[in-house]
């Protein structure tokens, strides 16, 4: 909030003054302050003061939130529960909430999903401001899982083992994709805090005809399910360019941008056996007291390699066994959906996206049966790996989950909601309705799956990407580091800064961002 | 108690206040807005901005550290925290406070220039000058968003038509968007294509005010076209120049949408792109900081030009 004053009118303001003065009989005469500066002050003081913006304290959240709490019977009056989440959501809200009904939610509970943006840190923000200020509503939150864990640890959100039974709690811990429930949990207690909904798995997606018209066969190589290296993709990829006469090769994300540092960038590093904290057990800390680990020479290798698919490998900083000038320098531009476009136009023929893009380009009037889905290429295996949970087709998990908000006037039915939310009916409606990846992994592998339209032709390629996901490192500091990172590696990637040079600045200042906590 | 005597003792009550009395009680309301509206807020800014930031707790700042918050930004012991250092003279093009005053000084003197220049052709009579001047206000007609995306889609790569002729010629990189040189430039001039229209207004609104016979008496007293503009218009106009230099320039110190639809934040990081990061990443303390020094340097400058324009109105009278 800002304002802005000024000194307007002052002259006719003087004039007007002056003749009333003369009206009433005052003497009109020198004064210790002139009625112009006097004016001009207060002007220059509205305008000073105005500039401030606004920030104002909350206050805080709940405090710690311990022991179990007796939610009560749902209410058999009728419940409409507010459930922030996407305009996705908010289109198909009559079978979302059908699909939770017949997943056990009681039919007297409602729900009326809030359309919001879908620019994940916007809706980020807004959370952290309606929860901070003890907002009752929305009663559930639809959370990115790159950034639950803040919630978690600022106890913004609510404790769901204080609420749902020991069994549901153990079917997510047991039955869902571990990497993804570690997002959902407190890192330091080991408490569910959100509930899986639905899981982000990046894969490579190419033009299957393109492939086979040059000669490759990806059913017969299996190209689906054994993952190939990133030197042979740069050759295959730099081969079908110049036999179909094609510019770009291969597109995918490296603007100045979250998606660069949790994702693109971190699937080539951990591709290469790199790793922003040593293993996946030092992800979500602790802060502080973990090695950062991104100035090691697997990372620098894989700058070189991306340098290469881009500049080609005659510029400085590249590798020479990889093919090069497969990637347009336009990457460095771009996010998901600019990536996405020239590969949708047909300009194309390998393309890094996630779930949704399958969606777009497999659909019948896009590429339909034309498009081909496999998994990241790696750099080294994950046996040639240092670090746990790095080497091989490693895809940057993402996804979302459900969240209670705990100040909730409708509890029980908020637990009702989220307890159907688990169910495995549940799940395959949301994937049936929008394509929302299941985030059990038995689920992927059952033919319900397999016969959802589109997307149940790949699931032998996500099902790759769920084993090998890996979370970003999301603690209280990553936003921090988050951008340090993408501008560091686009700018190594340009070949502004060497990469031993870029990583050895970015070391230092992760570092320091890891004492400021 | 006569009734007229009820009616007249407001007037009595007024009239026996001095000159100063009477001008602070009309502004009393004023005050009593701006105390609500500004001056709290500032204020509550200020006092959040004396606490350390809380990541990790539930309550939304931490302990109370005086201005240590200040002196960390200032000596650069929050850079990692930021994204791009809050100063850092070896570096003015990718540090927020040299990048907010190349921003500030170059765009509103561009402005500034231009619209003199063309508020001195639209003075003159010529047909389809009203044409002409719908023309000019357009680009201040346009949203900010629209403006950066015009100008995110001139430089954008594979689609941009500016990108790669400039980047032959070498006036630009490859990827202008994600180098903070070249996305200040473009930010620059986006503004420059936005602004100069408001520049122009205001001062066109200065020449028309000013008395068209002074010239006669110029050109009578064989005044040459340059005399006549360095003797008559420069020093008539020169307050509404002012007046029209000083809120460009709170706005332009005040620069964000602009960045965040061209470029970003991390690329052109600005103060207030400052204060809008650390604010998302939860550090309040820091935030509120940023805005204060931030208010701190727009109102110290505002001062400037308020005590240096009374003065010259003081010599002119």
């Amino acid at each position: 909030m800002a304002q802005r004053g000024g000194d307007r009118n002052r002259r006719g303001g003087d004039e007007r003054r002056r003749q009333y003065a003369r009206t009433i009989g005052t003497d009109g005469g020198p004064s210790s302050v002139s009625r112009r500066r006097f004016v001009e002050a207060a002007g220059a003081a509205g305008i000073v003061a105005g500039l401030g913006g606004c920030i104002t304290s909350n206050g805080g959240g709940g405090g710690a939130q311990e022991g179990e709490i007796d939610v009560g019977e749902v209410p058999d009056e009728p419940i409409t529960l507010q459930w922030a989440a996407s305009e996705q959501e908010a289109g198909q809200s009559d079978k979302i909430v059908s699909a939770l009904h017949e997943a056990g939610m009681p039919e007297n509970i409602d729900i009326n999903f809030l359309s919001g943006g879908n620019v994940t840190s916007d809706r980020q923000n807004q959370y952290e401001q309606w929860l901070a200020a003890d907002r009752e509503k929305p009663d559930l939150l639809r959370m990115d899982n790159g950034w639950t864990i803040p919630f978690i640890v600022r106890d913004r959100i609510l404790n769901l083992e204080r609420v749902l039974s020991d069994e549901t709690v153990d079917r997510v811990k047991n039955n869902y994709f571990e990497m993804s429930v570690q997002t959902a949990m407190d890192p330091q207690e080991n408490t569910l805090h959100a509930i899986p909904l639905w899981m982000g798995l990046p894969t490579m997606q190419y033009r299957k005809d393109l492939v086979e018209q040059a000669g490759y066969d990806p059913d017969g190589q299996n190209w689906a399910t054994e993952s190939m290296s990133w030197q042979r993709f740069s050759e295959i990829t730099a081969d079908v360019m110049q036999q179909q006469g094609m510019n770009y090769g291969y597109t995918f994300q490296a603007d100045v941008y979250a998606g660069l540092s949790c994702c693109d960038f971190n699937e080539f590093m951990s591709g290469w056996g790199g790793a922003y904290f040593g293993g996946v057990e030092n992800l979500f800390g602790p802060i502080g007291d973990r090695p950062v680990t991104i100035n090691e020479p697997p990372v620098h290798d894989s700058i070189r390699m991306v340098r290469t698919f881009i500049h080609g490998s005659n510029a400085p900083n590249t590798l020479n066994q990889y093919a090069g000038n497969i990637a347009p320098v336009s990457v460095l531009n771009w996010t998901e959906q600019s990536s996405m476009r020239p590969f949708s136009n047909g300009e194309t023929i390998m393309h890094r996206n996630w779930p949704y893009s399958i969606n777009v380009n497999g659909a019948p009037d896009a590429f339909g049966e034309n498009l081909g889905v496999m998994p990241i290429p790696y750099a080294v295996s994950a046996d040639e790996a240092e670090y746990a949970g790095t080497g091989g087709p490693v895809a940057a998990l993402g996804g979302w989950h459900v969240a209670i908000n705990p100040n909730t006037q409708n509890m029980a039915a908020a637990v009702a909601a989220v307890e159907a939310a688990t169910k495995d009916s549940f799940n395959f409606a949301l994937f049936e309705i929008l394509g929302q990846i299941p985030p059990k992994p038995d689920l992927l592998d059952t033919q319900r799956a397999r016969d959802v339209p589109v997307m149940g032709r790949y699931m032998d390629a996500l099902q790759v990407a769920g084993q090998n996901a890996i979370a970003r490192p999301v603690t209280v500091v990553w936003p921090d580091q988050s951008r340090q990172v993408a501008q560091a590696v686009n700018s190594a990637y340009a070949g502004d800064v060497a990469p031993e040079q870029a990583m050895a600045d970015l070391e230092q200042t992760m570092e320091q961002i890891e004492e400021s906590a | 108690m006569s009734l007229a005597s009820v009616v007249s003792r407001p007037a009595n009550w007024t009239e026996r206040l001095s000159e100063t009395q009477f001008a602070y009680l009309m502004l009393v309301p004023v005050f009593l807005l701006l105390g609500v509206i500004a001056i709290w807020p500032l204020l509550s800014t200020f006092r959040l901005s004396l606490f350390a930031d809380n990541l990790t707790g539930a309550s939304t700042v931490g302990e109370f550290v005086g201005l240590q918050n200040y002196v960390e930004l200032l000596t650069g012991q929050r850079e990692a925290i930021l994204p791009r250092p809050f100063i850092d003279l070896s570096q003015p093009f990718r540090s927020a406070l040299p990048v907010t005053l190349i921003f500030a000084v170059v765009s509103v003197l561009l402005e500034t220039l231009l619209g003199f220049a063309a508020a001195l052709v639209l003075d003159q009579e010529f047909r389809g000058r009203r044409w002409f001047r719908v023309a000019l206000i357009l680009p201040w007609a346009v949203p900010i968003v629209i403006q950066g995306m015009i100008f995110y889609l001139m430089f954008a790569p594979g689609i941009g038509f500016a990108t790669d002729p400039l980047s032959a010629w070498g006036i630009f990189g490859e990827t202008p968007l994600t180098n903070s040189f070249d996305s200040l430039a473009i930010i620059i001039i986006a503004d420059v294509w936005k602004t100069t229209a408001f520049m122009t207004l205001l001062i066109l609104a200065g020449l028309q005010s000013i008395d068209r016979s002074l010239y006669e008496v110029g050109r009578v007293a064989g005044a040459s076209k340059w005399q006549q503009f360095k003797m008559i218009t420069l020093p008539l106009v020169l307050p509404a120049v002012l007046v029209a230099m000083l809120f460009r320039s709170i706005n332009a110190m005040r620069v964000f949408g602009l960045i965040e639809t061209v470029s970003d934040c991390g690329t052109v990081p600005s103060l207030s792109c400052m204060v809008v990061s650390s604010f998302s990443s939860g550090r309040y303390g820091t935030s509120a900081a940023i805005a204060f020094l931030t208010a701190a340097i727009i109102g110290g400058a505002v001062m400037i030009y308020i005590v240096q324009f009374a003065r010259g109105q003081a010599e002119v009278i």
